[in-house]
């Protein structure tokens, strides 16, 4: 049984669709990558997912249980959390603060909340370093770093990111996609959004996306495959 | 020598009404971003609840109090619920004219209710009268308002680092993230209101018993607290907790000094002197007391 199943998933603005019944599933223990260009709607499949969007028609079912109405702090309890576009760290927080909001659906569990910040302070030692630090004054790179850190401080079962790599370097990127690798490696299934095709090598699964369709859906060695990026992201 | 002393003690004590304000008003600025302009009314209903209670159905006397600070909070979490939430994606200056307009509209309410007699009485904590060395006579009801200012601001100081305190810093500044977090941010929102109607409850209660109070007896009446409260905030930059206690007491010293003999034959030189050194404090510290220049 798949960890995460989307069937026939229509989601819009208003009277404006975005996403045109899309399907697909995502196994547990995987690293799934979500590909498409700017508007491809990948942005509002894992919006929806954790939460924050409603959905026209179509459903999801977490764990064999249907996601039904639900704010995302109710998703993040159930074990959904998203990682936003953005980064979206609390800058007049420090480090450490923004990590213990991030386990706030877990606060009373300090024991786990103690593991995890180990956890996240060993993906990531620089947060470590700067722990006392406002979030606002770190580089884009570390924000991003604090981001999906404080994402991981629920313990979630699935970690949805949203384009973790935008404006990041090649290299602080491929650092995100290592630790990412990690996080599944640890037991953490994750759904990552990407317009970045550097991102397949790591990916289980890989899922493209163009107007808001499904236009792709593959595992194992052929999303490796070079025709396959260029016929469908062109590089 | 002996006057100025007298002045500092005075300003300290009616200070601390004021600080208790300024704290409420800041708290829901830095949360909401919403200017309150009925802050002081909470504590004005807050007064009227515990009057109803303790002199009109002859509650005992803690348990009134306690339910004037219980309907100050139901005050505050019904603001929020009706005006605040409902406004919430409207512009900051018409959040500011809904909570004047909460406000104005307590206000009526106690004319109304409350017009014969106009002029009523809360009786006090304690009694007693001390003198100071220097011939002040202090209300032991004035030490204890700056007693349970002190304890406030320390609680709030504790409460603010902790999660729930936490949460509610993080919900004003990035508050989709917040609730990606799983805190939701209507229910800080609420949290919010009602601590900071809690606070002005605490202002009405306690110094309400000062004298005789009437109707918008914080805002406007005898105990008028909104203005000064407003000017300690701004001192604190809106934003600091220890700048609003502080704001709150410098704003009554300066008040009394204007009060000294020097300016004796000046009329309205207490509201004069602190508006120039409100005006002066913005130009030397724009960012307020205790607070530092922002570096991000």
């Amino acid at each position: 049984m798949a960890l995460l199943e989307v069937k026939d998933l229509v989601v819009g603005y208003d009277a404006f669709p975005v996403l045109h019944g899309i399907n697909f599933s995502v196994e547990e223990g995987e690293l799934c990558v979500l590909l498409g260009l700017n508007g491809a709607g990948k942005t509002t499949t894992v919006s929806t997912i954790a939460g924050m969007l409603k959905p026209q028609s179509g459903s999801m079912t977490f764990d064999g249980k249907e996601l039904k109405k639900g704010s995302p702090s109710a998703r993040v309890a159930g074990g959904i959390s998203l990682c936003p576009e953005g980064r979206r760290v609390f800058p007049r927080l420090s480090v450490r603060q923004n990590l213990r909001l991030g386990s706030w659906v877990r606060r009373k569990e300090s024991k786990t909340v103690r593991r995890q910040l180990e956890l996240v302070y060993d993906y990531f030692p620089r947060l470590a370093e700067r722990e006392g630090q406002l979030a606002g004054t770190l580089s884009g790179g570390e924000q991003q770093m604090l981001a999906v850190a404080r994402a991981m401080m629920s313990k979630p079962r699935l970690l949805l990111i949203d384009e973790a790599s935008l404006g990041l370097s090649p290299t602080l990127a491929r650092t995100v996609w290592e630790v990412t690798k990690r996080i599944k490696a640890d037991g953490t299934t994750v759904l990552m959004v990407e317009q970045n095709a550097g991102a397949l090598p790591y990916a289980d699964r890989a899922l493209i996306m163009e107007k808001g369709t499904l236009v792709y859906t593959g595992v194992g060695d052929e999303i490796r495959d070079v025709n396959l990026r260029e016929a469908y992201l062109g590089v | 020598m002996e006057e100025l002393a007298i002045a500092l003690t005075f300003g300290v004590l009616q200070g601390s009404v004021y600080s208790l304000v300024a704290l409420g008003i800041v708290l829901v600025y830095r949360v909401s971003g919403v200017f309150n302009f009925a802050q002081a009314e909470f504590g004005t209903t807050g007064l009227f609840g515990a009057y109803i209670a303790v002199v009109l159905w002859e509650w005992p006397f803690y348990l009134g109090l306690l339910f004037g600070l219980v309907v100050a909070i139901v005050m505050g979490l019904l603001t929020e619920r009706l005006v605040i939430h409902p406004l919430r994606n409207q512009s900051k200056v018409t959040l500011l004219v809904g909570t004047a307009g909460v406000a104005l509209t307590v206000i009526g309410i106690q004319f109304w209710q409350f017009n014969d007699p106009l002029i009523r009485q809360l009786p006090k904590i304690s009694d007693a009268v001390y003198v100071t060395p220097f011939g002040a006579p202090i209300m032991a009801q004035q030490l204890i308002t700056l007693a349970v200012l002190i304890v406030a601001a320390a609680a709030l100081a504790v409460f603010l680092k902790s999660p729930a305190g936490l949460a509610m810093q993080a919900a004003q500044q990035e508050p989709v993230a917040c609730e990606l977090v799983g805190v939701s941010v209507r229910r800080v929102s609420m949290m919010t209101w009602g601590i900071a109607a809690l606070l002005g409850g605490l202002a009405g209660v306690l110094s309400g018993a000062y004298t005789i109070f009437t109707a918008g007896f914080l805002t406007f009446g005898v105990g008028k607290a909104l203005l000064p409260g407003f000017i300690a905030a701004v001192l604190a930059g809106m934003k600091s907790m220890p700048g609003a206690v502080a704001g709150g007491l410098v704003v009554g010293i300066v008040e009394q000094f204007g009060g000294l003999k020097m300016f004796g034959d000046v009329p309205g030189a207490s509201a004069l002197l602190l508006l120039v050194f409100l005006v002066v404090v913005l130009l030397l510290r724009p960012q307020g007391l205790l607070v530092r220049k922002a570096t991000a």
